[in-house]
């Protein structure tokens, strides 16, 4: 009986190496710590930093200049009635610290 | 408030992308029982060197529009509530109230 088991064990064990030596796989027998765990995943990074789209308000150059000449328009507008920003050196706190 | 939490978020992903494989490989040598055990703790101070915020464990998935934190499903990168309001408007492609 044990040497029909021993044969047997060998038999298996020999199988394994011939298999890891063939494809390339790293054999482990005894089952101590290794750093090969950590080195067979994978990446994911990529997929990571890649999971918010991008905003159409600040790279899509239509949307930039439509959105850039509200702005001015709206300034103008106020411009006209007299409500626009003052001048250096005009403004309420400005004028009470230079006075 | 939610687009500022996203902002940092989307920085952490970045760092997190840059510095991956140095510090897969610094953990990996650091974990290496057939390396003598100054090289090892060489490694491991400089895994500790490394920004925190290149940690892959502190990278939320955030929701897409909301900025919500929870219950965020990764097929479709919405909180749940905002998935019940484009499910019900049948903007998400296939998805359809379930009955059975």
């Amino acid at each position: 009986m044990s040497l029909r088991s021993m044969l047997a064990q060998a038999a298996v064990i020999g199988v394994n190496e011939a298999r890891a030596k063939i494809f390339g796989h790293v054999l482990n027998p005894t089952g101590q710590r290794s750093a090969h765990k950590i080195l067979r995943k994978k990446f994911i990074g990529e997929k990571v930093a890649s999971w918010y789209p991008d905003n159409i308000h600040k790279e899509d150059p239509l949307v930039v200049a439509r959105k850039e000449q509200e702005r001015l328009s709206k300034l103008e507008m106020l411009k006209r009635r007299g409500k626009g920003p003052p001048k250096k050196g005009q403004g309420k706190r400005a004028a009470k610290r230079s006075k | 408030m939610s687009d500022k939490r996203n902002i940092q978020d989307q920085k952490r992903r970045l760092l997190a992308e840059k510095y991956e494989l140095r510090r897969k490989l610094y953990k990996a040598f650091s974990k290496d029982t057939d390396l003598p055990n100054d090289v090892r703790e060489k490694h491991r101070c400089k895994l500790a060197d490394l920004p925190r915020n290149s940690s892959f464990t502190r990278v939320t998935n955030r929701c897409v529009f909301t900025g919500r934190a929870r219950s965020v499903y990764q097929m479709f990168r919405v909180s749940r509530i905002v998935f019940r309001d484009l499910a019900s408007r049948g903007l998400l492609h296939g998805v359809k109230k379930a009955s059975w």
